[in-house]
């Protein structure tokens, strides 16, 4: 009960924070010289009256204020509104978002499975060879821009030809059986994933490895190897479970990273996903696209932090006595 | 911030993929030539597809070499991928090309020679006094559904979408005259007549609009113009697509591909009088930019590519060891010119739009005509588009058929532009210009920033104008600034900017070259000002225009459409610099390709086919 209640008041809680980060990106945008119209004022064979046309259909010709409240009105009634050029909103996202939420989720399950172990390993381990190793190769993981990554993974595809050059599907994927199509896919993701995942593996794992460092010079750690426990039982009940709870907080944040965090490989990978859709949004200045990703990568930091905050409650007694 | 980090990664994709083609051989200067570069050997002529009566059916056949059926050709289309498949909603290049892959118009340009002729209209005439259009059917054609097409459709297209003002309205705007418009007339099942109220030329060319089957279309017209603003859009699911073209539509996966399928109804048959296309499929991917587009095609994923600048010495180089061929379309339809501001009026607040010291100078023809002469087009044509493009001293683009071959090509000239300066009153004093009031020749060069071909224009501008003595600030703005300066603001000194045109129509420039036209930049007029203080040769140049539309006969029209390019010419409000030249490379093993400056490589994509391997 106290749970529902915590929960409940920090949802109300974030309600103001919607407020303020909507009016901010809604004015930042509006007030940017980027003219939605320029293009097709510039193009000789469009009339005057067209442009004006357009401007009414869009709402530039009132001012800022209205704009945004009219935008505000709908967006609480559910409704995203149209992209410049008539297309839903809504459906927009919807195409996307499954391919981003893909190789999202492919990247922090398969980081998380690698980078824990790797963490505690290095930690356990500490100042061995295998740590050395370990770090040295995070640091290359870490030094290597994603997005130079990308392009150079890129060349080598199409030098040795091993692998598709972006996309997430071949030409002839609606003909495939589903295994043939399973295999597409996975032939496509490889790259992107690969590169995503190196870059967030070296944090993840470094991570890691320092609070365990932490936890291990503690106290009751020398007090549960002292008492004579044996090895795996202190560094698996003993210290694992407190050196994880930072990493909670940071499964918070991944969790906001879902949606948006690939953007810049997508684009160097052409991949269907969010990242393509929404640079070129903002590129244009299509407004209600562009609020509502805002909105989205809002949203989703708030639940991403109070997921994690939950979860720490159930992991941590200290914080539950407190609240 | 991400614009910039993609354009280093370019640069860094530019310099990797250049390096390796110096490794592979190093290409002389002399290869890339493009005036000398005759890849299009002349020994062929495009073979103009005939009309056929069989069985009652009015076909079109291909005069092409049979080929064999089957197979598919991939080509790429740059950006987010088409917004719709109606083809009366298209706003965008990329919608235009995929609905006009399906729904084909009643006329067509013809590829090489850039005249109308009919498509899925049989045949047209002209009444003598240029006002009545009669068009005779195919019989026996039908939509991909089997339905018959006829004049119900033509009618219904054009009367109850066009007319009605449903969709994009342009084609409806272009085609009022003295707030009329024209009348379409169904005589019967296969022959439809339109009326102008007076002559008026560039209709011809609006009838190879789309033509939209009326039993599919008709419950969509009847449900108002906001819901045909969905009505076939993209999310539609592809069987719902009832079309005339070759191709007709199978998949569309967002920002990843549009697949076309043949359309098995189509109305071309070959000289075997099997039913064409060739190809199964037509494959557009949607790409993001440039450079994926050039890794995909040298991975093999893409079997057509345009080429840029850059990039042709590269490919030339690869072209005898490799699969593919390159075509020389020849100059493209966009124009990059630097023009002056001659705006003498003042704004709302009593203020000069231009500073009226600068206005002396740019108002002054033998400034401007100084100015051209110290351009080194050829210069720039080397080394800003590696030689893949042409030098430009005409409005209308050099494959344009109105093109006025009388303005002759002249090099720059630093020794007339100085004689011509002087005769001004201008004079230097230790390398600085001066005005005959002892003014320094100081001015403001715009462009957009981020368009590095400008930007590397305006800096061989600034270069060559300081040879005089003139003083350039060159500032590269954001593009959405610049057209605020240049149409509501008209703030500004000399811009480098580029139109695209039509090579077949010069009257889509009406907005930019008629003294109250919206786009009439280097001597805009606010709404309000309307034809005020207009020169003598822009009163020249509005006759021009208005005789050109109402002319029909394409020699009468010529004659208004030179004098225009002769004014231009003459009077310099544009300084015309050069046009890219079109590369375009595309895999052996594709038959029967005849590019063409106007259509393309793929205008004729019905009788593209696979050639057996050896």
């Amino acid at each position: 009960m106290e749970l529902f209640k915590y929960i409940f008041k920090r949802i109300i809680q974030t309600i103001p924070l919607l407020i303020i980060v909507s009016l901010i990106s809604f004015f930042i945008i509006r007030l940017s010289p980027v003219d939605p119209l320029a293009e097709l004022k510039l193009n000789p064979s469009i009339s005057p009256e067209t442009v004006e046309k357009e401007r009414q259909r869009l709402g530039l010709d009132k001012p800022v204020i209205i704009q945004y409240g009219k935008w505000a009105f709908s967006f609480i009634k559910g409704d995203l509104g149209v992209t410049s050029t008539g297309e839903k909103v809504s459906q927009k996202l919807k195409e996307r978002i499954p391919n981003t939420l893909l190789l999202t989720s492919i990247v922090i399950f398969l980081t998380w499975l690698v980078g824990v172990p790797l963490g505690i390993i290095a930690a356990v381990k500490w100042k061995t060879p295998i740590d050395r190793i370990l770090t040295v190769l995070t640091s290359i993981g870490m030094a290597i821009p994603s997005f130079f990554f990308a392009v150079l993974l890129l060349l080598f595809a199409v030098k040795t030809g091993w692998f598709p050059i972006g996309g997430l599907t071949s030409p002839n994927f609606s003909d495939l059986s589903f295994g043939g199509k399973f295999i597409d896919i996975a032939y496509h993701l490889v790259l992107p994933v690969f590169v995503l995942f190196t870059i967030s593996l070296a944090g993840l794992q470094r991570q890691m490895r320092a609070n365990m460092l932490d936890v291990l010079d503690s106290d009751y750690v020398k007090f549960a190897r002292a008492k004579g426990l044996p090895e795996s039982v202190v560094i698996y009940k003993h210290a694992l479970r407190n050196a994880v709870n930072p990493m909670i907080t940071l499964l918070g944040f991944e969790f906001a990273g879902l949606l948006s965090g690939a953007a810049l490989t997508e684009y160097v990978f052409q991949y269907p996903g969010l990242g393509r859709l929404i640079l070129e949004a903002v590129l244009k200045s299509d407004i209600n696209l562009v609020m509502a990703s805002l909105m989205m990568g809002a949203v989703m930091l708030i639940l991403g932090n109070l997921i994690a905050d939950i979860l720490l409650i159930i992991t941590d007694p200290r914080i539950r006595v407190k609240s | 911030m991400i614009r910039r980090v993609f354009k280093v990664l370019t640069v860094i994709l530019l310099a990797a993929l250049l390096l390796k083609g110096c490794l592979v051989k190093d290409v002389p200067e002399s290869d890339v030539k493009p005036s000398e570069d005759k890849n299009i050997s002349s020994d062929w002529t495009y073979p103009t597809p005939k009309n056929v009566t069989i069985n009652g059916v009015d076909y079109l056949q291909s005069q092409a070499p049979i080929g064999n059926f089957g197979g598919e050709l991939i080509t790429s289309t740059i950006g987010e991928g088409p917004k719709t498949f109606n083809p009366f909603n298209c706003k965008d290049n990329t919608s235009q090309v995929m609905a006009s892959i399906m729904y084909d118009g009643l006329l067509t340009t013809d590829p090489i020679y850039g005249e109308t002729i009919p498509k899925l209209a049989k045949s047209y005439s002209i009444s003598p006094d240029g006002k009545t259009y009669t068009i005779k059917l195919r019989h026996g054609v039908k939509w991909s559904d089997g339905k018959p097409i006829t004049a119900n459709d033509v009618v219904f297209t054009w009367r109850d979408i066009i007319f009605a003002g449903f969709g994009d309205t342009s084609t409806r705007d272009s085609l009022v005259i003295d707030d009329k418009l024209p009348q379409v007339r169904k005589i019967d099942d296969y022959t439809v007549e339109f009326t102008t109220h007076k002559p008026y030329a560039p209709f011809i060319r609006l009838l190879s609009a789309s033509i939209a089957p009326k039993h599919i279309f008709m419950p969509a017209v009847k449900k108002g113009k906001e819901y045909f603003d969905s009505f076939l859009s993209t999310n539609t699911p592809p069987k719902d697509f009832v079309t005339s073209g070759a191709f007709k539509l199978k998949e569309y996966v967002p920002a990843q591909r549009v697949v076309f399928e043949r359309n098995p109804n189509y109305y071309e048959i070959n000289k075997k009088d099997q039913k064409l296309p060739y190809l199964d499929k037509y494959i557009f991917l949607i790409v993001g930019d440039l450079n994926n587009e050039v890794l995909k095609f040298e991975a093999k994923e893409l079997d057509v590519i345009s080429l840029q600048g850059s990039k042709v010495a590269r490919y030339k180089s690869l072209e005898p060891h490799s699969d593919f061929k390159l075509y020389n379309l020849g100059p493209t339809t966009s124009t990059t010119y630097l023009s002056m501001n001659l705006n003498n009026r003042k704004n709302k607040d009593g203020k000069f739009y231009v500073n009226p010291v600068k206005q002396k100078w740019f108002q002054d023809i033998n400034f401007r005509h100084a100015v051209d002469y110290a351009i080194d087009r050829k210069n720039m044509v080397f080394n800003i588009a590696n030689g893949i493009a042409a030098p430009l001293f005409t409005p209308e683009s050099l494959n344009s058929i109105y093109l006025n071959k009388n303005i002759k090509p002249y090099d720059k000239d630093l020794e007339k532009s100085k004689e011509l300066l002087k005769k001004s009153g201008f004079y230097t004093k230790k390398g600085v210009l001066y005005d005959k009031d002892g003014n320094r020749v100081e001015f403001d060069l715009y462009t957009n920033a981020g368009n590095t071909e400008r930007e590397a224009i305006g800096v061989m501008v600034k270069q060559d104008l300081e040879d005089l003595g003139m003083k350039v600030n060159f500032k590269p703005i954001e593009f959405n600034s610049l057209v605020n300066k240049l149409v509501s603001t008209f703030d500004w000194d000399m811009v480098i900017m580029g139109l695209t045109g039509s090579p077949l129509e010069p009257n889509g420039g009406k907005n930019v070259w008629l003294s109250d036209g919206r786009l009439h930049m280097f001597n805009m007029r606010t709404p309000q000002e309307g034809k005020i203080g207009i020169l003598s040769w822009e009163k020249e140049l509005d006759d021009c225009f208005t005789k050109g539309a109402l002319a029909t006969k394409f020699e009468d029209r010529k004659k208004h459409y030179d004098r225009y390019q002769e004014i231009v010419n003459r009077e310099k409000p544009f300084v015309y610099i050069y046009s890219p030249v079109v590369i375009v490379a595309i895999r052996d093993k594709f038959k029967n390709i005849y590019p063409s400056s106007l259509g393309g490589i793929t205008h004729n994509i019905e009788e593209i086919y696979v050639g057996r391997e050896k």
